[in-house]
């Protein structure tokens, strides 16, 4: 049970939410650069007021909470937890001030989505958006992948143990490197090389398809973020079907799978460890679940047989099951073919590969990689356990960067994670069927979301196929209640639960809890 | 006077060529062009398939020229007619739009494209829609025939809001004092 939590504890964790919360308004620095030098002075003014906005927040925080001491664990959890939330109130300033939301609470759905990498959207009329306004989306799904709290940690934290226990809190559990602050910025390191790389081959792949030299840059430079951050943003409506391209599929397709990797086998490899990629359980996991699901959905599309060519399975089918997969959401064929065209067989491996997602420790979600190989060796050893003889050990292990033997501890963690999202996308589902949307659709876009995908059937994206419904009942005209439970999917999958159970009882003790120290 | 009757054969003759022109008309409805949205087509994939359609909407995004064809995006919800940054209002979606590929002589017609900027240019295009084009690796398009501009595009104006001048000026004050006086405290020595 969590004591009452003292003044201290709720001055220290407001302290570090104003550190999380510049770190936000520092990042708005980027997309204010770009719409002051596409003469966007509006759109500057959003983002101006963004950052004011932030800055005052944490010089507020600064004068009234700063306290000398270190942050505990407990602390950690509420400020990864809270932190977000907060984050996502001030990152919604701009996009909210932009015109192209309803309401804030549309806005701040979006900002959730970006910041956990999903890449839903409710944002209207997205084709006349400004270029300031798509570098802050784009800018802060990268962001969001490498983690919120990791960006406050590379640059606003000092080296202290209480800093290792908010990264550890915001669902990354790796260190790279002993010092956490170290480990933070070797993230940034390997994402920022990747940017570059992977954005340059994008921009030579857009001019090549016809794309000005100038607009290709910034297209490259989003569709990188993006792909990278498994969030799936795109700059255009269409998605990925704008550009019509197999090599701009090919390359955003290579980036997403990269970018869905753990961080550490990131780090293993650069620091000359190559062997890692083929040892590693999840890299084993992913390419075992990717052929599972791949088989599924050959089946299912060969029996409703719309995309006949191995091509077109290439481009329409692999590649958006491998988007799923990763988390991603890049996509390029229209919401509802996954509905219309893909038939009940495909869209269902589209979901498990969803569901399962990527890998720990990465930009990814979902059940991730990692659990399902400690699963796959659990279910192993209990087989061999009961086919040996009775004083026979039976111990299983796993290699992620060093092998790890299994104990009950680590099994019993990861099932009760893998719970919490099979109740996460479970719900998301029936509250979908409960407003009248079709089962798959509804399961599609609740694990979509839960899992910080972004694949619509329909649900929360344009053209919604949902069966009599699909004349006008479009995305951000979707219940109120589902929009919130969906920032709740989104949010508490990206944390993997933990940080958001703790801020859960940080409220309950401040409520009725025993006043504790 | 006996009245004549027409003979039977004529009968069956004028039955034949109803039924004729009946089946006829049905087939040239077919293939001929309807002006169609793109919701309609895309929800209807299947019964539009290879039908010669007309769309007609706002060009947005870029005009990619490849070799002797090039691809444009046509978009024809709400706001293809006044986008929200002309004050617009909220249709409640994002934006309905399809490819469609064309000739290359077609396509250089697109003067002004749509976006933050400028409305794009009002378009009406004819051709062929595909739910899962072949040739363009099972893309959802139209493979346009011709192109007409209907509206010529134009600059959207984004008059200075002064409204968000001053707020951001308010806070930016605020932030400052509040610095101001937390630098003036952390550098005051500890009495």
């Amino acid at each position: 049970m969590i004591l009452k939590p003292s003044r201290a504890d709720v001055r220290i964790i407001a302290w570090a939410i104003g550190r999380v919360i510049l770190g936000v308004g520092l990042i708005m620095l980027a997309p204010l650069f770009t719409s002051l030098v596409c003469s966007e002075w509006n759109v500057a003014l959003d983002f101006l007021i963004g950052i004011a906005a932030c800055v005052l927040f944490w010089l507020v925080t600064e004068s009234t909470c700063r306290v000398e001491r270190d942050l505990r664990w407990f602390h950690g959890l509420i400020v990864a937890s809270a932190g977000w939330l907060t984050a996502i109130v001030f990152g919604a300033i701009p996009h909210y001030l932009s015109g192209h939301f309803k309401s804030f609470l549309d806005a701040c759905f979006d900002l959730m989505s970006g910041y956990t990498t999903t890449g839903l959207f409710l944002l209207q009329d997205l084709d006349h958006c400004s270029h300031g306004l798509n570098m802050w989306r784009h800018l802060l799904t990268y962001a969001g992948g490498q983690g919120i709290i990791v960006i406050a940690l590379t640059f606003l934290f000092a080296g202290t143990a209480g800093s290792f226990k908010i990264y550890v809190s915001e669902g990354k559990e790796e260190k790279l490197l002993p010092n956490v602050i170290n480990t933070a910025r070797a993230i940034w390191m390997i994402s920022l090389s990747y940017l570059a790389v992977g954005s340059s081959l994008l921009w030579a792949a857009l001019v090549r398809e016809g794309m000005p030299a100038g607009r290709g840059f910034l297209h490259a430079v989003w569709l990188f973020m993006g792909a990278w951050s498994t969030g799936g943003f795109a700059p255009q409506s269409l998605n990925l079907l704008y550009y019509h391209s197999l090599t701009v599929e090919l390359v955003t397709l290579v980036i997403f799978v990269i970018g869905s990797f753990n961080f550490a086998l990131h780090y293993s490899v650069w620091t000359g460890d190559a062997k890692e990629i083929y040892r590693n359980v999840e890299t084993r996991s992913f390419a075992l679940t990717l052929m599972l699901s791949t088989f599924l959905l050959s089946l299912g599309l060969g029996k409703v047989g719309v995309f006949g060519s191995l091509m077109e399975f290439f481009r329409k089918g692999f590649y958006n099951l491998v988007s799923g997969h990763t988390t991603t959401g890049n996509s390029t064929i229209y919401s509802v073919s996954f509905y219309r065209d893909f038939g009940f067989l495909a869209m269902w491996a589209v979901i498990l590969a969803m569901a399962v997602g990527a890998s720990a420790c990465s930009t990814g979600g979902g059940f991730k990689g990692l659990r399902m190989g400690i699963l796959y060796r659990y279910f192993r050893g209990e087989l061999r356990r009961l086919a040996s003889p009775e004083r026979a050990v039976v111990a299983e292990k796993i290699h992620h960067i060093r092998d790890i033997w299994l104990d009950d501890a680590l099994v019993k963690g990861v099932f009760f994670v893998l719970l919490c999202y099979v109740i996460t996308y479970f719900m998301g589902g029936m509250l979908g069927i409960a407003y009248g949307y079709e089962p798959s659709v509804a399961f599609f876009d609740a694990v979509s979301a839960g899992s910080n995908t972004g694949l619509s059937a329909g649900l929360t994206s344009p053209l919604m196929p949902a069966a009599g419904l699909s004349a006008g009942l479009t995305s951000p005209l979707m219940p109120a209640a589902l929009k919130v439970y969906y920032i709740f999917a989104m949010w508490a999958g990206r944390l993997e639960f933990m940080s958001v159970i703790a801020l859960l009882s940080f409220f309950g003790a401040l409520a009725r809890g025993r006043r504790g120290r | 006077m006996k009245r004549s009757t027409p003979h039977p054969i004529l009968w069956l003759a004028a039955l034949v060529l109803a039924a004729a022109s009946f089946a006829l008309s049905s087939v040239a409805a077919r293939g001929a062009e309807s002006q169609v949205t793109v919701q309609e087509l895309v929800e209807k994939a299947q019964e539009y398939d290879g039908r010669e359609v007309v769309v007609e909407g706002e060009v947005v995004g870029d005009v990619m020229m490849r070799g002797e064809e090039a691809w444009i995006t046509v978009n024809d919800d709400p706001y293809s007619r006044r986008s929200l940054e002309e004050g617009g209002e909220f249709a409640g979606l994002s934006n309905y739009g399809i490819g469609v590929v064309l000739p290359r002589a077609e396509a250089e017609k697109v003067k002004v494209l749509g976006g933050y900027k400028h409305h794009g240019d009002r378009v009406r295009v004819r051709g062929i829609f595909h739910r899962a084009d072949r040739e363009h690796g099972g893309d959802t398009d139209i493979e346009g025939v011709s192109l007409e501009v209907v509206k010529p595009g134009y600059p959207i104006p984004h008059p200075f809001s002064y409204g968000k001048l001053a707020v951001a000026l308010a806070l930016s004050a605020a932030a400052a004092f509040l610095g101001s006086r937390l630098l003036k405290r952390r550098s005051a020595p500890a009495s």
